[in-house]
């Protein structure tokens, strides 16, 4: 994510730098995600009811992560960091299977696939930056437990058309809730460790 | 239809649900036909983490036909399946179900102190968030747009000014009485409605500048 201007040596990126960047790319992840929700939800899943089947369905549910301002108040920031982390790390795999099962999906425009494409590649140099910044705020072990809470690809490969359409909505519909999150958290954190919560 | 022509109500629709600062949320209702008796309307949801039926908690804090849900009743990222059941002697008859994630329906209220300042070369336009948007903490991101025209023109000038919450308004011509109004919207979410119009007049020994 940080890239040191030319034939620098020790260039030395602030956190603050680190935070912008990562906040910068966490909204475009979010923005990217909700577009590649709506159009898919437009062009494949009115009127199927998907939504109530969505309900409970992500597989980072399990996560306890804050739902609301207060609860993110009360949590420490290295906590709400390694959620940060760990909610990115559980979307490793699902992202390479969208990307891989995107283009089997009939007439898919190819906004559809490039965006899936984008996200993928952006959400892996989040994850990089935002290692960067774990390891500066709290050197110690960054946790680097192989993550998946995934159930693996057996949803998206069903059978019968409205089965795989719904496993993809419902993946969608978690991405672009996920991407919220992660975006929602790191600008509380940037305005938090950065800015002193006095944005 | 009963001889004495009253029915059961007709079914409600629910037809908006908003959050303007992403800690609470309000929802209102359409009634249908009342069937010629007096109706009672009960909003009842659950959520994803809490599929147990419950009733809003308030009906009076948004108005007529609606439910406001505190804090204490708002989580993001989870989905609120909400009914608004309408009931008199005759029977009773339920609206659709509405799903809402309050993540999705975030509408601040316009900017508040819209101040402007003729300074030598430029126009200093300041303003402050909704006053309900906590943005300090970071919970909440805004960014802002404002509009100004001269007063009897037509066409406003529209111009973004990010997360800050003050603009300089360059060429403007001397004389001339210029409105303008701001608005907001959160990172993710719907555009608040604009500011109301504030007026200027640029003094004449105004330095004009492109």
């Amino acid at each position: 994510l940080p890239i040191c201007p030319n034939g620098s040596v020790n260039c030395q990126i602030s956190t603050g730098d680190l935070f912008d960047r990562a906040v910068k790319l966490s909204h475009y992840i979010h923005s990217l995600s909700s577009e590649i929700f709506n159009e898919f939800d437009e062009r494949y899943a009115q009127d199927r009811g998907f939504i109530t089947k969505s309900i409970n369905a992500c597989h980072t549910s399990s996560l306890n992560t804050p739902e609301d301002k207060a609860q993110a108040q009360q949590i420490q920031h290295e906590e709400l960091l390694n959620l940060v982390l760990r909610v990115l790390r559980s979307w490793n795999d699902p992202l390479v299977h969208l990307v891989s099962e995107v283009q089997g999906i009939k007439e898919a425009p190819d906004t559809i696939l490039w965006k899936a494409v984008e996200i993928e590649e952006q959400t892996k140099r989040l994850l990089e930056g935002m290692e960067k910044i774990v390891k500066r705020v709290q050197p110690g072990d960054l946790g680097n437990e192989v993550y998946s809470l995934w159930p693996g690809p057996q949803d998206v490969q069903v059978a019968d058309e409205d089965s795989r359409l719904f496993a993809f909505y419902n993946l969608l519909h978690c991405l672009r809730r996920d991407s919220h999150k992660i975006d929602n958290y790191l600008k509380l954190l940037k305005c938090r460790l950065i800015h002193d919560s006095s944005c | 239809k009963f001889l004495d022509g009253q029915t059961a109500p007709d079914k409600p629709e629910i037809i908006k649900c908003r959050s303007p600062e992403k800690e609470t949320f309000s929802c209102w209702w359409k009634p249908g036909s009342d069937g010629g008796l007096p109706t009672n309307y009960t909003l009842l949801y659950s959520t994803e983490k809490h599929p147990e039926i419950m009733e809003c908690p308030d009906y009076k804090t948004s108005g007529p036909n609606s439910c406001y849900f505190d804090k204490k009743h708002t989580s993001l990222w989870t989905i609120y399946t909400i009914v608004v059941n309408a009931t008199n002697e005759k029977g009773s008859n339920a609206s659709n179900p509405k799903f809402v994630d309050v993540t999705y329906i975030i509408e601040p209220y316009p900017p508040t102190n819209v101040s402007l300042t003729v300074e030598k070369t430029h126009l200093l336009v300041k303003w402050l968030p909704p006053s309900m948007a906590d943005i300090k903490y970071g919970w909440l991101t805004l960014v802002y747009e404002l509009r100004l025209k001269a007063e009897k023109a037509q066409e406003w000038v529209t111009h973004s000014a990010g997360q800050q919450t003050q603009f300089n308004v360059l060429s403007l011509h001397p004389g001339e009485t210029y409105v303008v109004q701001v608005r907001c919207k959160p990172d993710h979410g719907f555009w608040s409605q604009w500011s109301p119009e504030t007026y200027i007049q640029i003094p004449n020994t105004f330095q004009e500048r492109d």
